[in-house]
């Protein structure tokens, strides 16, 4: 967590400048909680963004028994070790290969016919060990690892969950970041666009610390929101959030003397704006570098979710 | 003392005096440790900027690293064989030639037919692929014979003999219906250079006889043709809506088998 103190070596303990784990003088070069090299200083901007640690390739992260191997750095892979009948649960289409000894099973979601309408997968893969598991996904980027102590709970924009350990419980959550354009003669015509998606993802643990981890599409960064920081991020950048961080849409248009008229009849009437999630802290958000194309950049605004508005 | 002063090369076995930074045969860097995982899959070696590799009187010079180029510097009477689409540049001088491709199996690209071309020497010529991933560089020695994922080679030089299989059971489970190729390439009597482009990140793994594992079809790349592969499906989800059949493809040794951690389905391209 970027709030933790600078990590420094007293004695034999090195405290993981990421996840604030002590590592109590074992001589490892990554923190075992969350694979974060230990011997770095964690680079931040003046900003006060700080770049996600790197992860040493084939860095070994500890989940009780099992283990979980990163490799590589270009797309890595979270290849699972699972020892007995440890478990972990994931998206099945980000499997890329396993032993023959390591069962998979379907997990019911609550909600499924929501994930369903909102082009999520409906379902989540539960693997048991003993065996080997690797999942990836197919955009170079980072694996974030994000270890949950009992009461924590996080957000996270959907598709960017890569898979958590079994003690950490999942709900679907309404994004409420939406709005609409009206057309047609009665108004009657509504398009209504999702810029972070119909869903948020809430992971949280209830008894036993798990692991969440995550793939953001580039560089992952992060930052710790003081009581009451606003921060405009763009909608399809945002990964994660502490779930006391409060979001809502802001819209920001720049000083124009003209509305755009093109050719296009979804343009009429159109003032060129900008979309974006106001993240209001205390807590952590991060960020990814490279971003999808965000729903209605392009689009009027008729009605909205609670959403704030500057003109310049 | 003379054996000290050889280094064999781990990732492609070849040796090479001692003192060398990088490995002739494959560019490996010959001062950093083999990495594998516990699992048993060895990380392709991440070839240093501008490191050059042999072969036959030519040299490859690998440039970049998020989408690195194979620059080939092409000695008179050698060749390479490639795709056509993956050249990036070359010099006005150097021919290049379709090959006749025995059987008379259509195999379109894109809509576009499917053709390798020979480009000869000397002169300079550059590939890359369109998306970041890492370069394969596979020294085959004289008996070799490997099949690669279709349109993941590079080049190969040109007395490695070329042909592709079109493996008719996955056809419509992996590839919407497309069909899949695989690229077999042979070595006869002469050594030979093949590289390949991974997407993402490339590991490759050894068999044992019998020993099998359960690989996602858009995440295979190459193996040793002795190395079997078949198609294996598991229903994921039992809801009344049915669930999914997710296939797999279950490879089983004896030998190497090569998989990048960006897995690629053709089909996504199309929609």
């Amino acid at each position: 967590m970027p709030d933790t103190p600078p990590a420094h070596v007293t004695g034999p303990t090195v405290r993981c400048r990421w996840c604030g784990y002590s590592a109590a003088g074992t001589g490892e070069t990554s923190c075992p909680r969350c694979g974060a090299t230990l011997a770095i200083s964690v680079r931040s901007d003046t900003a006060g963004w700080s770049e996600l640690p790197p992860v040493a390739n084939m860095t070994r992260i500890k989940l009780g028994d099992s283990t979980c191997q990163i490799e590589g750095q270009t797309v890595p892979v979270a290849d699972f070790n699972l020892r007995g009948n440890d478990g972990i649960f994931f998206s099945h289409h980000y499997l890329l290969w396993r032993d023959v000894t390591v069962s998979l099973n379907t997990m019911s979601i609550a909600g499924g016919i929501k994930r369903l309408l909102g082009g999520l997968p409906l379902f989540m893969t539960r693997a048991t060990g003993p065996g080997h598991l690797a999942l990836s996904r197919d955009v170079p980027g980072e694996i974030i690892a994000i270890p949950l102590d009992p009461g924590q709970e996080v957000d996270v924009r959907e598709h960017m969950f890569l898979a958590a350990t079994g003690p950490i419980d999942y709900q679907l959550r309404d994004s409420n970041i939406w709005f609409q354009q009206r057309s047609g003669q009665n108004n009657d015509d509504i398009e209504t666009f999702y810029p972070i998606g119909w869903y948020v993802d809430r992971f949280f643990s209830d008894k036993q610390p798990g692991l969440l981890l995550l793939h953001c599409s580039g560089n992952c960064f992060t930052r710790m929101l003081g009581p009451d920081e606003t921060l405009l991020v763009k909608p399809t950048a945002f990964v994660f959030k502490d779930k006391a961080v409060h979001m809502q849409l802001h819209f920001e248009y720049p000083h124009s003397n003209q509305t755009y008229t093109g050719l296009n009849p979804r343009l009429i009437g159109y003032r060129p704006k900008f979309t974006w999630v106001a993240l209001r802290g205390p807590g952590r958000v991060a960020i990814q570098s490279a971003y999808e194309p965000m729903e209605g950049e392009y689009s009027r605004v008729d009605w909205s979710s609670a959403c704030t508005n500057r003109t310049w | 003392m003379v054996d000290q002063a050889i280094i064999a090369c781990h990732w492609c076995g070849s040796q090479s005096p001692a003192g060398t930074l990088n490995c002739r045969s494959c560019g490996a860097p010959l001062d950093a440790r083999n990495v594998v995982s516990d699992s048993g899959w060895a990380a392709a070696p991440r070839i240093r900027d501008m490191v050059k590799i042999e072969f036959g009187q030519s040299t490859c010079q690998v440039e970049g690293q998020m989408v690195p180029v194979a620059d080939i510097q092409l000695a008179a009477g050698d060749a390479v064989i490639f795709e056509h689409h993956v050249m990036l540049w070359k010099d006005d001088s150097v021919p290049v030639a379709n090959i006749a491709l025995s059987g008379g199996i259509q195999r379109i690209l894109g809509g576009m037919p499917f053709c390798i071309t020979q480009a000869t020497g000397p002169g300079h010529i550059a590939f890359s692929r369109d998306a970041s991933g890492e370069l394969v560089v596979l020294p085959l020695h004289p008996g070799m014979e490997i099949d690669v994922r279709e349109h993941a080679f590079v080049l190969a030089s040109h007395h490695i003999e070329y042909s592709f299989v079109r493996i008719k059971g996955l056809a419509n489970i992996f590839f919407g219906g497309e069909g899949m190729f695989m690229d077999r390439f042979v070595t006869r009597g002469q050594p030979g250079l093949l590289i390949l482009h991974g997407y993402g990140n490339v590991f490759q793994r050894t068999l044992k006889p019998g020993e099998s594992i359960l690989l996602e079809p858009g995440g295979f790349l190459y193996k040793d043709s002795s190395v079997k592969m078949d198609v294996e499906f598991q229903k994921i989800g039992g809801s009344f809506l049915g669930g999914k059949m997710m296939a797999m493809a279950r490879v089983t040794g004896p030998g190497r088998v090569g998989m990048q951690s960006m897995y690629h389905h053709p089909h996504h391209e199309k929609k």
